[in-house]
């Protein structure tokens, strides 16, 4: 990349550690599980492992924090730690035989920095979560060893994921993720619909892994190697072909199409609810959902490469169509869930959509522009670059706290509703309490004005969700005013962007209506049920890491001020507090260009977006499902003020919601646009029943010939029908036959 | 002091089981029954001791050997004894980089075979055919002699074929017979194969080496006993190794055998014997007949991706859990087709490292199907269901096993998986399609099998009728530690390839030089 910086770091070679350290607390919190299972003292001073893999994640968490300290926004690093694989390679005349060679080491770039930080933070944050969660639930009780170690082989994945410095150990940390995750969903094993959702997730990515190592076997086939400072040679990436690289980095992206649950396999996504939600959190924010994404940022040095100066444009478009469908499609699902989780599970699978449209519009001009002598063609670049993983940052952080907030709601809804039934009756707790009288803690349609009860649990849940939505200054509005903006810069030169241009603009209007819908349901007007009047917000540890989030969140307009998006976008973008580019400048230089803007479209194009998804969204949502709260009861002096105005606009609504409930597109909706029941069909109806006549056919046929060809000889021939005795002896005296005879034939002959 | 290491991996086990079975067979049996124990553990001791031996060849206590460093037809721990003077017979033996880790292998999986099988019953006989069926497989490994590795071919057959018939399931008469009969016919026609060889031969010789460097001589100006008797010959010895394998379409003694073995036959077959076939291979009609080779590299390439593809469909349509665990054998085995189909030394490699890893992980599979048995007396799949919940140690197994054999990242399989992957879209481009479908489809029959074995139920399920309502047992100390073994060997070669890639990959790449292959 232009003018990048190899800069030498102490760090990096002890980086290794940030993957090993959780790696190996697996197995020790398994054996120790295993071993002190029921302890009180494992119980009470361990928290079942969790205490163990807390200190695990801090150091984690701690290493991150040095080696981000020494490459932000300075350059690049690498640490080559060994040879993994060594194998001969024959050339391709066929006359020499060359040594190849699959390394291991670590690399580190702009993009690894933020994800870095992403994945170890709220892994970090997501263990303080699950000490409060999983801890006080008795369905988890003397299996909660086994959570924590799944969970820190997770992390372990993720962060290999990001450090490695080959596509090869991206891949296989890939898979290690794709394990947990299977383990984790499937954590409630006893229960049909996990044991689904489980298979339903490894299998779903599992087809887009597949086209993932053809293509990273095609991308060997270009560089012989799939190391990064190999193939992001700019002189080696001229000499490809660039139809064939074209090829190699498409198979690769339906690999992350997979792992991001784009259309069309994002099937598994919402399905993986029926993990406990701390996976929820892990999976959908912090780590696995952006290993897809992660995937295709890094191919964004392929693209910037002038050798394929304008060659690889088909692939940006179709990385940004995809986004822009599923944006669109996931975010008119969630229209319709009533499910706390399953709302944001959609609107996960919208917000990654939006950042593979904002990486497909950075990639397109990466690969367009002449941005290595261009100045203004460079910031572009960087910006557009920076615009999606800044997006990626706030998104991870929002819906990290989200989910964690849902947890929340659910655990206590959980708690409310077992205190109320089993208070009196009897005393011991049972397993069986989640299925009694078929009480759903998740479903909104139970809940209702708990804004009054659950303060910091609702305050965290409105702050994630302005930044979801984008709403102006708050986290995710900065990432998303650029992704919309270079989407449509796009669409300006390449008319084929206008369709996932189109959808984003679309999409935040839908993000405004399904994420107020979701608060407003959930916070805001009156209790629906007994249990959802009796909440309390009072188990520990969950708290912390949703003040945390609430305030990173809402400090996201520091780092705009701090040139996040340069930073993001460019190894050596350069960020600072004070001085020349202080944070002051940066501030007013942010808000001139998003407010600003001196270019007549993107001024136009900011204030529409905006409108649209603070205004026109959240007020449909207030007119629909807005109210009070319960005489006398009142919110924080922050969030009273919007449950009054929802209360208003309902009470104004002039238009009934019925007839949209029942009609054709709403149901199809709520069957999730039938592609889950296709999927099934086709897999129960062809592939099982195309197995089921190959097995027979297999039994029947090939081997019923063999068995044809051995009953005739039978019958043609007495001497072998007395020979097949079946009696061991004669075997055995045939096969000492059989070597006599050839001993005398050699003997004869010879 | 000079001891021929080699010959007594061979001649102790055997020798051992000799006079085991002699000892034994003159009791009654109710005093045959208390010699089980002693039998059992008698047998345990020399496998490991076996292990031991070779494991310290390995790490150069003995020996002193440049692993890394065999080249292509030279052999460490050669030694040769005249056996029948006036037919040039020689009992000769040697390892080099593609049968050393078979040996090890075999060392290997004998002991852990015993005490995964701890408790099988009438022990003082089947412990001792166990030594045999290993003591006749290093036999074959380290055979240097055409007609002492067809001596040992055959023996190997002995054991499991009693091993089958004796403690094998309700059908083991059938099984038996078809197992024998199948690869006994198909050693026929190899043998003819040889022994036509051997009367075409310029300097008639039964010695491997030797064989070697005069094909290799005449190749190099020309072809070997010309190109239609090479080709002939080359089939007729393919023909026995393929069914040994087993390719499509001759693989259906398999399921049969294996569904009908007792569990240690089974880990056996699988582990080891199977690669008797893709080793013979290697050692006869490649090094032999390379021009052959060349001219049917693509038929072998066909067979060894219908037995790939093919395998896999057919183990998505079994309700039987052990004949899906023999039908992915089939599958897995087609993947050292096409690796020696790819032409690469890269392709090879992957080919023996799948010889190997298939053979840690495919024990670990039958002794899992070996324990559901045992302990649910039913092979079908969702007769016992939610397993994580009453058998936490045998759901751990299965799982870790199903997923090694999946090609999980860091667990051996893998290892193979990746190579062959990029040495095979190297060679054929887009029918890697193929291969890759596969990789779907294998993690389809697995999981669905684990959904309904290990998942679901929980405290509402009810045990299986098979059992009569006794409570669920988990495995027992001997299964733990046998299981544990393997997982903890499929993780070291799943991290740490190179500890026999290395020498593998030597051997591919001189034998790819010394006969002049490669070249699209």
């Amino acid at each position: 990349m232009a003018g990048t910086e190899t800069i030498s770091s102490t760090f990096i070679e002890y980086a290794i550690f940030i993957v090993l350290l959780p790696m190996l607390a697996f197995p020790i919190i398994l054996f120790l599980g295993h071993i002190f299972n029921g302890n009180q003292k494992w119980v009470k001073s361990a928290k079942e492992g969790g205490l163990i893999a807390l200190p695990i994640m801090v150091a984690s968490f701690v290493l991150s924090m040095l080696l981000i300290a020494e490459f932000i926004g300075t350059g690049t690093g690498s640490h080559h730690i060994g040879d993994w694989l060594s194998f001969g390679w024959m050339s391709a005349d066929g006359m020499t035989i060359n040594e190849k060679v699959f390394g291991v080491g670590i690399y580190i770039d702009h993009v690894t920095v933020m994800l870095l930080f992403v994945a170890s933070f709220l892994c970090m944050l997501i263990n303080i979560f699950s000490i409060g969660y999983m801890n006080t639930d008795p369905i988890n009780d003397n299996r909660n060893h086994r959570f924590y170690a799944e969970f820190v082989l997770f992390c372990s994945g993720m962060l290999g994921m990001v450090l490695a410095d080959s596509f090869l150990w991206l891949f296989i940390f890939w898979e290690l993720m794709g394990l947990c995750s299977y383990l984790l969903i499937g954590f409630y094993y006893e229960k049909p619909s996990a044991a689904y959702a489980a298979k339903k997730a490894f299998l779903t990515t599992r087809v887009g892994d597949v086209f993932l190592v053809i293509g990273l076997v095609m991308l060997w086939n270009l560089f012989d190697s799939l190391d990064y400072a190999v193939v992001f040679n700019e002189d080696l990436i001229a000499q490809v072909d660039p139809g064939q690289l074209q090829l190699a980095l498409g198979m690769m992206f339906i690999g992350a199409v997979g792992k991001s649950a784009q259309f069309p396999l994002h099937v598994w996504l919402p399905d993986a609810m029926e993990g406990p939600t701390p996976v929820s959190a892990l999976i959908h924010a912090a780590t696995m959902v952006n290993a897809g994404l992660y995937l295709v940022a890094r191919m964004f040095p392929f693209f910037g490469a002038p050798g394929m100066h304008g060659e690889l444009v088909d692939l940006a478009f179709i990385i940004a169509a995809i986004g822009g469908i599923t944006a669109v499609m996931a975010a008119a699902i969630a229209f319709v869930q009533d499910d706390l989780k399953k709302v944001l599970a959609y609107s996960t699978m919208s917000q990654l959509a939006y950042i593979f449209t904002g990486l497909g519009a950075a990639l397109w001009l990466a690969n367009s522009l002449d941005w290595h002598t261009d100045d203004k063609a460079h910031a572009i670049v960087v910006v557009a670059f920076g615009a999606a993983l800044f997006h990626l940052f706030n998104h991870a952080m929002a819906k990290g706290m989200l989910f964690m907030a849902s947890g929340s709601v659910i655990h206590e809804m959980h708690h409310a509703h077992h205190d109320m039934h089993h208070h009196d009756d009897h005393g011991d707790d049972h397993h069986d309490d989640h299925d009694d009288d078929h009480f759903d803690a998740q479903s909104m349609e139970n809940m209702g004005g708990l804004a009054s009860k659950m303060p910091i649990t609702a305050t965290a849940m409105l702050v994630g969700s302005a930044s979801i939505m984008g709403l102006p200054l708050i986290g995710g509005f900065w990432s998303k005013e650029g992704i919309i903006a270079n989407a449509w810069r796009v669409a300006l030169e390449d008319p084929r962007f206008f369709l996932p241009a189109a959808c984003v603009l679309i999409g935040a209007a839908m993000t405004g209506f399904y994420m107020s819908r979701m608060w407003l349901k959930t916070f805001a007007g009156k209790p629906k049920t007994e249990v959802a009047a009796n909440v309390h917000e009072n188990t520990p540890w969950i708290p912390i890491p949703l003040v945390t989030l609430t305030f990173v969140s809402l400090s996201s307009v520091i780092l705009a001020g701090m040139m996040f998006t340069h930073w993001a976008g460019e190894p050596n973008g350069g960020y600072a507090f004070f001085g020349e580019k202080g944070l002051l400048k940066g501030l007013i230089y942010e808000f001139e260009h998003v407010f600003a803007n001196s270019d007549a479209f993107f001024f136009v194009l900011t204030y529409v977006a905006i409108f649209i998804g603070a205004i026109v969204g959240p007020g449909l949502a207030m007119a629909l499902y807005g109210g009070s709260l319960k005489d006398g009861e009142k919110a924080k002096p922050w969030m009273q003020p919007i449950i009054n105005l929802s209360s208003r606009v309902n009470a104004k609504r002039g238009f009934d919601n019925s007839a949209w409930a029942n009609s054709g597109l709403s149901n199809a909706l709520k069957e999730r646009l039938y592609f889950d029941k296709w999927y099934d069909a086709a897999m129960l109806k062809l592939v099982a029943g195309f197995a089921n006549v190959s097995a027979a056919f297999d039994r029947k046929v090939v081997d019923g010939t063999i068995k044809t060809i051995e009953s005739t000889s039978q019958k043609l021939s007495t001497q072998v029908r007395r020979l097949t005795t079946g009696s061991a002896r004669d075997y055995i005296m045939m096969a000492a036959l059989g070597v006599l005879v050839i001993y005398l034939l050699l003997g004869v002959m010879v | 002091m000079n001891i021929d290491y080699l010959s007594l991996l061979v001649v102790l086990p055997i020798l051992a089981s000799i006079f085991l079975l002699i000892l034994t067979s003159r009791l009654n049996g109710f005093a045959r029954a208390k010699f089980d124990a002693p039998v059992r553990m008698a047998a345990l001791i020399i496998s490991l001791a076996m292990f031991m031996l070779t494991t310290l060849m390995f790490l150069g206590q003995i020996g002193d050997v440049g692993w890394s460093n065999i080249a292509f037809n030279t052999f460490e721990f050669q030694e040769s004894y005249v056996w029948i003077e006036q037919l040039g017979i020689t009992w000769t033996v040697g390892v080099d980089g593609l049968s050393f880790p078979m040996v090890w292998l075999t060392t290997l999986l004998m002991p852990i075979t015993i005490i995964a099988t701890w408790n099988e019953k009438s022990g003082a006989t089947y412990f001792p055919l166990m030594l045999m069926l290993g003591g006749a497989l290093i036999g074959v490994f380290v055979a240097l002699d055409m007609f002492m590795f067809y001596v040992f071919w055959e023996l190997t057959l002995i054991p499991m074929f009693f091993m089958i018939l004796k403690w094998g399931g309700k059908d083991r008469k059938y099984a038996a017979q078809k197992f024998f009969i199948y690869t006994f016919t198909a050693s026929v026609v190899m043998l003819l194969g040889l022994l036509t060889m051997y009367f075409l031969m310029d300097t008639q010789t039964f010695n491997m080496q030797e064989m070697v460097v005069q094909a290799s001589g005449a190749n190099a100006n020309g072809v070997w006993l010309g190109l239609e008797v090479q080709k002939v010959l080359f089939i007729m010895l393919m023909l026995g190794f393929l069914v040994k394998l087993p390719a499509a379409p001759f693989h259906t003694w398999l399921p049969d055998a294996h569904v009908q073995a007792p569990t240690g036959g089974s880990m056996m077959l699988a582990g080891v014997m199977l690669k008797m076939g893709a080793y013979g291979m290697f050692r006869l009609p490649i090094s032999l007949f390379p021009h052959a080779l060349e001219e049917f590299r693509f038929i072998v390439m066909m067979i060894g991706l219908v037995s790939l593809v093919w395998g896999a469909i057919v183990c998505l349509g079994q309700t039987n859990l052990k004949k899906m665990v023999a039908y992915s054998s089939v599958s897995h085995m087609g993947v050292i087709l096409l690796g020696i189909a790819s032409m690469q030394p890269l392709g090879w490699a992957a080919a023996l490292f799948m010889m190997f890893a298939h053979g840690i992980i495919s024990p670990m599979l039958f002794a899992v199907c070996g324990a559901f048995k045992h302990h649910y007396h039913s092979m079908e799949i969702g007769a016992m269901r939610g397993m994580a919940k009453h058998s936490p140690w045998l759901a751990t197994s299965m799982m870790f096993g199903w997923m090694a054999s999946l090609g999980l990242p860091l667990l051996a399989g893998f290892v193979a998986e990746l190579m062959l992957m990029v040495a095979y879209w190297h060679a054929y481009g887009w029918w890697i399609i193929f291969p890759g479908l596969v990789l779907a489809i294998t993690a389809a029959y697995y999981l669905w099998s684990m959904q309904r074995t290990i998942f679901e139920g929980g405290e509402a399920t009810q045990p299986p009728e098979s059992l009569h309502g006794d409570p669920v047992p988990d495995i027992d100390n001997s299964e733990k530690i046998a299981m544990l073994l393997l997982a903890a060997f499929t993780v070291l070669f799943g991290i740490m390839p190179w500890i026999f890639l290395d020498m593998m990959d030597m051997w591919t790449r001189s034998a790819m030089a010394f006969l002049g292959l490669g070249g699209a």
